[in-house]
């Protein structure tokens, strides 16, 4: 239920309706006060039911009678015209008045529409709107007594045109304020869904986000101010076209509302959902101009300044902090070059400076270039030498093992010619020539292992066709495959792959994997050896599952002495991989062992000549 | 038969003693020189058929040695090395030796190799003179196109026909390298597809009947990725 809710609330049609209906809504909105202010009437009476309430239409009515009375003081005997109130008014012992009854009385009677004064106090009617005291900078003067009552036909003939308006625009308000009401529900929808997908709940920009965060706030200057210049023309008509039916300028300026308050709603929304989804992103001051702008000012005097990575060696230290005074100086010099053009003769005096100054940072820097220059040949020699000395060792430490070796098995051949030996020591000097020859095979195995990594190998780069090389492999190790049992499955190509090698070190690569796979293969098993050609490369591989559980990784096979099955007892010196390896490299190619279960892959790449 | 005299140089006395045993076991009569100097002198004062020089030795290494004794005589020389590198065996066969063994070795490949040179040397030596056409020599490899027979040291040597096609084609161009498509449409007469597998098989077969060491042979080389050869020597 939750989730249906969420796709439908999540739903690009339901956003999309949802952001047309606030544009309907606010646009309609705005027809529909333009309308109200056409119709002149007083918006007052939505909220005030009866006319002798109203603060903008009664009181101020009532108050301009009051200015009227006081004219009339002043103006004595003049009387203005178009009264509509009753007076009486006595100061100086002249008595004025526009009504037949002029008793205290009869004025006071008028009880929604009465105002007395009488030597400097003032009643109002039972019922008059009290508000219309709010405002009195009339003069106080002690000789004045002054009744002010609206006659009651008047006051009726008000009130029923204020209940017209009132039943004219009291629709239209509620109307207005629903729209505005459903208008601000759906923009808090929208404010909600902004940014997510029915499928998941990460958040998603839009491209329109790419735009930095001050364009898109600043984007609703131009925009309000757009609305408020068209709306303030339009609106203006309204004092001249205060009639209850419409002209067809009025209707023209309704459609030119409509048209203009959708538009804007259409951007500020836009902008506004732009804004709030950068807000639930907590990008929207990272992702602004001036952010970025700083953040690189930032970065590049951080950069100027920061020496921490040049703290290591003392030289580049010294080549740091120089470099730091020569833009600190420069800066002052360039500065004060600006100072100085108001002072002609003192003008030439940074540039002079700048001059020495380079000439101080161009010696010293060349200086320390030369120390850095000095200690990186001496490392480089040094490490040259220790290349040197290992390659020596090498070839010494392999001379000194074969001499005993060469003794060891010769001796023990002539051992076992002995006629007179025992049953027993018969039994031991065999196991003296099988082990002494497995310690030949791993002393030679070693120092072919040795000199590969140490880069001391002799090498013969020819063209070779890497699909007959593999071919001849098997052929040479024919009696090896029928002797374990194994079936070897070949998938070579049609045409010879030539790439660049040494084809007797190449040989020895594949012979040791072959042999590791021969070795280890779980019996009745097929060995998959296959050759590709792929993007410029020819791509040999060689499958096999194996017969116990390989609980090491690629690298660790890989490791000197790493043997498949960990027990130590076979044949072999357990440096055939690390020897196809290293191999493989010399020769120029690329080597990768990939266990995946009880596969074992090895993958053998060269570039095509 | 007369016993054949070898002189064994070593600077290491006992790998020197255990040949001196190993040999004489064999039946030859062995002499034995502790240095390159020594060697000099003992070839002046014996009459030697064969010698036996380690590389590594103080005085006069093995090398000059070789020199040295190519100025005057021509007999059989075997180099015993503790290098290994294919660089020092060529080396060491164009200094003048005839063979080039590495220690530690096989003994019982040291004394086939021992046989194989004195057989040369004392029986087949005046055989360079009979230069037939139809003879082609390749080291101690001899050809004979008439009787169709392979001989390796002198003792002739049981191929198949295929096989003696094969050594026949590859020894008259001795030095060339053949691709096995090569081969099989010369030997086989047949058009050649995917014959990899099978000429690599063939020669593999024979390397085993005319190599000391089929592992590391001295005459019918693979080249790897490429072809199959005879050594020129």
């Amino acid at each position: 239920m939750d989730i249906k809710l969420r796709n439908i609330s999540r739903n690009k049609i339901s956003k999309f309706i949802a952001f047309i209906l606030v544009v309907l809504l606010i646009a309609s909105s705005m027809v529909q006060l333009l309308y109200i202010a056409y119709t002149g009437i007083n918006p007052e009476s939505i909220i005030v039911k009866k006319y002798k309430d109203s603060k903008t239409k009664f009181a101020y009515e009532f108050n301009y009678a009051i200015q009227q009375a006081y004219e009339i003081i002043s103006n004595f005997p003049r009387v203005p015209d178009n009264i509509e109130f009753l007076y009486y008014i006595k100061t100086d012992g002249i008595e004025t008045t526009n009504s037949k009854t002029y008793t205290k009385e009869f004025f006071s009677s008028h009880k929604d529409a009465f105002y007395a004064y009488e030597n400097g106090t003032i009643t109002i009617g039972k019922n008059t709107n009290p508000s219309i005291l709010e405002w009195n900078p009339y003069p106080k003067f002690d000789d004045l007594i002054m009744y002010i009552a609206f006659p009651d036909d008047y006051m009726q003939e008000q009130q029923r045109i204020w209940e017209a308006g009132r039943d004219k625009i009291l629709p239209l308000a509620i109307s207005i304020t629903s729209s505005l009401l459903v208008s601000l529900v759906l923009i808090i929808y929208l404010i909600a869904v902004t940014g997510r997908n029915p499928d998941d709940d990460e958040l998603h920009f839009s491209r329109f986000d790419n735009v930095y965060s001050e364009f898109l706030i600043l984007a609703y200057i131009p925009t309000i101010a757009l609305w408020c210049y068209v709306m303030s023309r339009l609106s203006y008509y309204s004092r001249y076209y205060n009639t209850l039916s419409l002209s067809s300028t009025q209707i023209y300026n309704f459609i030119i509302t409509g048209l203009v308050t959708a538009f804007v709603t259409i951007i500020s929304g836009i902008l506004l959902l732009s804004i709030v989804r950068k807000i639930k992103g907590k990008i929207l001051i990272k992702h602004s101009l001036s952010y970025k702008i700083l953040y690189t000012i930032n970065d590049f005097i951080k950069s100027l300044f920061d020496g921490r990575r040049f703290g290591v060696n003392p030289l580049t230290k010294t080549l740091h902090k120089r470099q730091v005074i020569f833009i600190v100086v420069s800066f002052i010099l360039v500065f004060l070059t600006f100072l100085f053009i108001m002072v002609p003769p003192f003008m030439v005096i940074p540039p002079i400076l700048e001059v020495v100054l380079i000439y101080w940072y161009v010696k010293y820097n060349n200086e320390t270039y030369e120390e850095i220059n000095k200690g990186f040949n001496e490392s480089l020699e040094e490490q040259m030498k220790s290349e040197r000395m290992k390659i020596e060792l090498i070839t010494n430490v392999s001379h000194d093992l074969k001499t005993p070796l060469t003794s060891i098995i010769s001796y023990v051949d002539l051992l076992s010619k002995e006629e007179d030996l025992s049953e027993t020591a018969r039994d031991y000097v065999n196991i003296l020539v099988e082990k002494s020859n497995r310690l030949k095979n791993i002393v030679s195995d070693l120092f072919d292992l040795a000199k590969s990594t140490s880069g001391d190998i002799n090498l013969d780069f020819e063209n070779i066709d890497m699909k007959k090389l593999i071919e001849q492999t098997l052929g040479d190790m024919e009696d090896n495959i029928v002797n374990s049992g194994l079936q070897i499955k070949t998938y070579l190509p049609d045409s010879p792959l030539f790439i660049r090698s040494d084809g007797k070190k190449l040989y020895r690569v594949f012979q040791n994997i072959i042999d590791n796979a021969l070795k280890y293969s779980l019996q009745g098993t097929r060995v998959f050896v296959e050759l590709e050609e792929k993007d410029g490369k020819a791509i040999a591989t060689i499958k096999n599952i194996s017969g116990y559980e390989m609980d090491f990784t690629a690298e660790e096979i890989l490791q000197r002495f790493n043997r498949g099955d960990k027990s130590r007892t076979t044949d072999g010196s357990g440096l055939g991989l690390s020897i196809a390896e290293s191999f493989t490299k010399v020769c120029g190619g690329k080597f990768k062992i990939d266990i995946d279960g009880d596969m074992f892959k090895v993958m053998i790449s060269f570039d095509l000549v | 038969m007369e016993q054949a005299r070898i002189l064994v140089v070593d600077d290491d006395k006992e790998i020197a003693n255990a040949i001196d045993k190993l040999l004489t076991m064999e039946g030859y009569e062995v002499i034995k020189a502790y240095n390159g100097m020594e060697a000099l002198d003992a070839l002046v004062a014996n009459n030697v058929q064969l010698i036996i020089l380690d590389v590594m030795m103080p005085k006069l290494d093995g090398l000059s040695t070789t020199l040295k004794i190519r100025e005057k005589k021509n007999i059989p020389i075997i180099i015993l090395s503790a290098k290994s590198e294919d660089s020092d065996k060529i080396l060491g066969l164009s200094m003048g030796a005839d063979d080039y063994v590495t220690k530690p070795f096989n003994p019982q490949e040291l004394v086939a190799r021992v046989k194989s040179q004195l057989r040369r040397y004392m029986y087949l030596g005046d055989m360079g003179n009979i230069n037939h056409s139809s003879q082609i020599v390749v080291g101690s490899i001899c050809l004979n196109k008439d009787a169709k027979e392979l001989l390796v040291d002198g003792e002739p040597v049981k191929l198949t026909p295929t096989e003696y096609k094969i050594m026949e084609l590859l020894m008259t161009h001795a030095g060339v390298v053949f691709s096995a498509e090569q081969i099989y449409e010369r030997v086989w007469q047949e058009p050649a597809y995917s014959v990899e597998n099978t000429v690599m098989v063939h020669i593999r077969r024979i390397r085993e009947k005319i190599e000391i060491n089929p592992k590391e042979p001295k005459y019918l080389k693979v080249v790897w990725g490429i072809g199959y050869k005879i050594e020129k020597y």
